[in-house]
């Protein structure tokens, strides 16, 4: 009973405000479209009206204040300056033939129905194209559904400025296998969530201030590459899945209260490389993955920095298997939550372990490896794993008296969490792009300027005052 | 210039000063005499608003305990001993007290030139010797020309030579119409200063003198001269000491100075200490004694 | 007679002046006299080596931490600096305010600056403001080299959590520094002020802390209690502040941090300020009370 309420405590503050789980995600409303009256009733619908399976409609600069069905193969071209405005109501361009193209539009202005789930663009068939458009204040963006083999690319997907659990998701898609969702930028949205849909590939988006980076609901056999995932509550999150490939994506600052990079809950077969997690609340977050521990869950050559927490484990999670990723100053490296042990989980496989920068030891032949097994136990962390308020006193001078006792004294030194036996000395090379934050040099400069002229200031106000005067003095007195 | 008027100051449960009035008025110049402990000092630490007392003072016209900032603008202080930032320059130290009086530019050249110190600007406060730190203190204390001058034992760090330099300094530019103060045991000072004398004694004020009178006046001391063995002097010295004399090893013996009606008290101290007192002399020239250097 | 007529000649110049003294101008003059002797001492000297070697060389290590990968610092620099600033700039203050009037005394310079036409007051304040200014530049210049460091190595610290670093490490130091005044005008002598102040300054950085948490666990502290008993602890406000501002959130703080972010959520800047303020205003304002009643001798 006690070790649950400590599990409980420990989790209280992680998942606090972390959505409502899978069932505020359920299947998309059963709606009518013919609902919507005023359907292809401007200048564009007129001419959808009177076109024929694979024309091509370009749509001159303007602002057609329309709400458009294509239900026939069309391609749809938006001329730069061509602007979609649904005027607050509805839907704005729904998709209801196969091999449609819909490109370079700029789509605003849906409604705020959830329950009808007002979208920029539905598609409810397979093979469209939806190209290079911008939406903006949008409950849902880009809707696909039963949409297989779609693509989506080089969107950008801005949401309504609402309350997160009033706004819609920027890109879903439901049952659309195969589809490819590529260099989209979705931003201030709620998710991008891909729903029972096999074989899809996400790559070179990026996703900012969202509620989820991406999300992923029982789709299997997807690659998630070259994303950049910042700022948003949760970056990528993992449930119920299978065949997962997660490369050289950047997750950086998702800070919500759940705040973690990727997350991975009850998946499977996934393969997880040269990624770079930075400054999360947790970089990597393992929740019943793999499920099945046959397979082990793959992190290799990751960099994981600068998160509260490097990776946390859940009590039961085994299977997972880190080799040469780089644990660069997390505040907690590796973490697991309540009693449970790491035991099931390898942190060095053969010759090849991890770099940790709190590594203690040296590696005086030089062959890369430290001399030294790395342990990784620190009585506060220690401590706070079993006493989480106890948190507060993070970054104080007492944390590092207590940190020393725990080395200068064996006896109460806690079990080691983990062991690398062969931990790297130097870290890896990893190829994940470079992050979208660069250093501010400038500002600091000025901050440098700033301070050190403040400072200089202050000595030259404080410089012996009597020289000068003493001179004119004595030029007086003479 | 100055009114005191029944000030008692208790550091503890003795009274450093007990019940003391006095007037200075306007160019009058008054010396407080009696021994190191007759609260020469604490009175003028009250007269300056430093300490907290009964009774009151008040300096110009304005009451010291509730004004000290502005009664202490009257008044220019030389201390025994200057005591200020050893690495101060004396141009600094000059620029700095003159700040606090109120005054802009100075012209600090003429300032030192006036006591004497000219060439000395560049000079540290560490590096001046007893007499010039005097003389700086002199200078700093007629900075802003106040019209009262309160002196503590100006001379007493001093050595002969310096001392008699100073006063004569001091009897050169404290007249001028200025108000004088001034603690000293120091018969050569106080006739060359003062015009009257306040003689104080363990915190009573008991007489007052014109300055020319002092010196008959002190014919009622008697300086008491005890031939004690080498071996045991250091000992009686602190038995007297702890008497409430003032006993000056001269080498061969102890010269103590005491009241004319207390010429055996001494003797007593010695006795119950078990030290011999090989011989003794008595002179009745009373603080003379202590200083054949300033004999006329 | 010469040397007569050019001391009264100043002297008539110098009462002229006199009809106009202000207070600010004597507190300023104590100030820059304090400010100029702290500047001088060794300690001052001391204090801003040490200051700037270990932050300089923390910000060397987090650079070649994660340098090579084009990310170093990401706010983790700042952690390290606050982590400096809460070990070094206590004792600065401490040690700085102790000293200051307890060492006048001992000197014998107390009474013969008190014999001059300023209040005690001015003089508490003038010797406060100084030193602040001393502790001010040996905090700028330290930190500013830091930035500077950071700024060559490519340290992806914001600017912007740095100046707020600094200016609550100054806030921090103004606090110290008026406990420290605190107990120089109470001690008699200023050894005893400056080992009182070192004492204290071990029981903040580390005593009260360990106390926390050993009280935490004993008697099973809730988080509210937790995060209100240590507000009294100005390092650990200081602390929290500095998190607070470089990340707008508590909860890298655990439970009792949430708790705190939920609650108080944009109060926090005000409480935070308040407790800081209060630890430079109290100290200050009973040393002022004490400096005045008591005995400068």
């Amino acid at each position: 009973m006690r070790g649950h309420l400590a599990i409980l405590a420990a989790l209280a503050w992680a998942r606090v405000g972390l959505g409502q789980g899978p069932n505020d995600m359920s299947a998309p409303a059963a709606r009518a479209s013919a609902a919507q009256t005023d359907v292809n009733t401007g200048v564009i619908g007129s001419r959808i009206r009177s076109a024929s399976a694979g024309d091509t409609i370009r749509v001159p600069a303007g602002v057609y204040r329309e709400h458009l069905r294509i239900d026939k193969p069309l391609t749809l071209i938006g001329e730069p300056g061509a602007v979609l405005d649904g005027g607050g109501r509805g839907d704005i361009v729904e998709v209801a033939a196969p091999d449609v193209t819909l490109s370079g539009f700029v789509i605003r202005n849906t409604g705020i129905d959830l329950d009808h789930e007002n979208a920029g663009v539905r598609v409810m068939a397979p093979r469209a194209r939806i190209e290079n458009n911008t939406l903006d204040d949008t409950l849902f963006g880009i809707d696909l559904r039963d949409a297989s083999d779609s693509v989506v690319r080089g969107n950008r997907v801005g949401g309504k400025d609402l309350d997160v659990a009033r706004r819609g998701d920027g890109i879903r898609l439901w049952r659309s296998d195969r589809t490819l969702v590529e260099g989209n930028t979705i931003h201030d949205g709620r998710d991008a969530v891909l729903w029972y849909s096999k074989g899809i590939t996400v790559r070179g988006n990026t996703a900012e201030r969202c509620r989820y980076g991406f999300h992923l609901m029982y789709s299997d056999e997807v690659t998630l590459e070259d994303n950049e995932v910042v700022e948003n509550s949760v970056g990528i999150y993992l449930m119920y899945s299978t065949g997962i490939e997660v490369r050289r994506n950047r997750m950086i600052r998702n800070r919500g209260p759940s705040g973690y990079g990727l997350g991975l809950k009850e998946t499977d077969r996934f393969v997880v490389e040269n990624n770079l997690f930075v400054g999360n609340r947790a970089g990597i977050y393992l929740d019943g993955s793999p499920f099945s521990p046959r397979i082990p869950g793959v992190f290799a050559r990751n960099t994981i920095a600068y998160n509260d927490v490097g990776a946390v484990f859940l009590p039961a999670v085994r299977g997972n298997r880190f080799t040469l990723n780089n644990f660069v100053d997390n505040i907690e490296q590796v973490a697991v939550l309540g009693r449970g042990s790491l035991a099931g989980n390898e942190f060095w496989v053969g010759e090849t372990g991890n770099f940790w920068t709190d590594y203690q030891g040296y590696d005086q032949n030089r062959d890369g490896v430290g001399d030294f097994v790395h342990e990784s136990f620190t009585l506060f962390e220690n401590l706070v794993d079993r006493h989480p308020k106890l948190r507060l006193l993070l970054f104080s001078p007492a944390q590092q008296a207590i940190e020393f006792v725990g080395r200068a004294i064996p006896a109460v030194r806690p079990e080691p969490k983990f062991i690398d036996e062969v931990p790297l000395v130097r870290p890896v090379p990893v190829d994940a792009g470079r992050p979208a934050q660069r250093p501010d040099r400038a500002g600091l400069s000025l901050v440098a300027l700033a301070m050190g002229g403040g400072g200089l200031a202050l000595v030259f106000v404080a410089r012996p005052r009597g020289m000068a005067r003493r001179r004119r003095n004595n030029g007086g007195a003479a | 210039m100055i009114t005191i008027r029944n000030v008692t100051k208790r550091f503890g449960r003795t009274a450093a000063v007990n019940d003391v009035s006095l007037a200075v008025g306007d160019g009058d110049a008054v010396a407080l005499w009696g021994t190191n402990g007759a609260g020469k000092t604490t009175l003028i630490r009250c007269v300056l608003g430093l300490l907290r007392f009964r009774g009151s003072i008040d300096v110009g016209g304005v009451d010291v305990a509730r004004h000290g900032k502005r009664a202490r603008a009257l008044i220019g202080y030389v201390p025994q001993e200057l005591g200020f930032y050893d690495d101060l320059g004396v141009a600094e130290a000059i620029g700095f007290f003159g700040r606090l009086k109120g005054l802009r530019a100075l012209g600090v050249g003429g300032v030192l030139e006036g006591v004497g110190l000219v060439g000395a600007e560049r000079k540290r406060i560490r590096e001046l010797s007893g007499g010039m730190k005097q003389r700086l203190a002199l200078a700093v204390a007629l900075l802003g020309d106040p019209p009262v001058l309160v002196l503590d034992e100006v001379t007493a760090s001093l050595d002969a030579c310096g001392r008699d330099e100073f006063v004569s300094l001091l009897s050169r530019l404290a007249a001028g119409g200025r108000s004088l103060l001034f603690a000293s045991h120091r018969v050569e000072e106080v006739t060359a200063l003062a015009r009257r004398v306040v003689l104080l004694e363990r915190g009573v004020m008991t007489g007052e003198v014109p300055a020319r009178d002092l010196v008959p006046h002190l014919g009622l001391q008697a300086t008491l001269h005890l031939r004690i063995a080498a071996a045991s002097r250091e000992r009686a010295a602190r038995l007297l000491r702890e008497g409430g004399f003032e006993p000056e090893n001269n080498g061969v013996g102890l010269l103590v100075s005491v009241p004319t009606t207390q010429k055996a008290a001494p003797f007593r101290i010695l006795a119950e200490g078990r030290i011999a007192v090989d011989d003794f002399d008595l002179h009745a020239h009373g603080e003379q004694a202590h200083e054949p250097e300033a004999r006329p | 007679m010469t040397t007569l007529g050019t001391i009264a000649g100043v002297a008539g110049e110098g009462r002229r002046a006199h009809q106009t003294p202000g207070i600010p101008s004597n507190i300023a003059t104590v100030a820059r006299r304090e400010m100029r002797e702290a500047m001088r001492s060794r300690w001052f000297l001391l204090y801003s080596l040490a200051f700037a070697a270990l932050g300089l060389s923390l910000s060397f290590v987090s650079a070649a931490a994660a340098g090579g990968m084009g990310l170093a610092g990401f706010g983790r620099t700042t952690a390290g600096l606050v982590n400096l600033v809460l070990l070094v700039v206590p004792l600065m203050g401490l040690t700085a305010g102790a000293g200051s009037i307890a060492g006048d005394r001992e000197r014998g310079m107390l009474t013969y600056l008190l014999s001059q036409p300023v209040s005690r007051t001015e003089v508490l304040l003038g010797k406060y403001l100084g030193l602040a200014g001393a502790l001010v530049a040996c905090i700028t210049l330290g930190l500013g080299a830091c930035a500077a460091i950071m700024a060559w190595k490519g340290d992806a610290t914001r600017p912007g959590s740095l100046v707020w670093l600094g200016g609550l490490s100054l806030a921090l130091a103004m606090g110290m520094l008026s406990v420290g005044m605190l107990l120089s005008v109470l001690a008699r002598k200023a050894s005893v002020a400056v080992g009182t102040a070192v004492f204290l300054w071990l029981v903040l950085v580390f005593a009260t802390d360990l106390a926390l948490m050993a009280g935490a666990i004993a008697m099973k502290l809730r988080i509210e209690e937790l995060f209100s008993l240590a507000l009294l602890n100005p390092l650990q406000v200081f602390k929290m502040w500095s998190l607070h501002a470089a990340d707008a959130s508590l909860d890298v703080l655990g439970p009792a941090g949430l708790y705190a972010t939920e609650e108080y959520g944009r109060w926090l800047h005000a409480i935070f300020g308040g407790c800081l303020a209060a630890w430079i205003v109290l100290p200050l304002t009973a040393a002022a009370v004490v400096f005045a009643r008591r005995s400068p001798v």
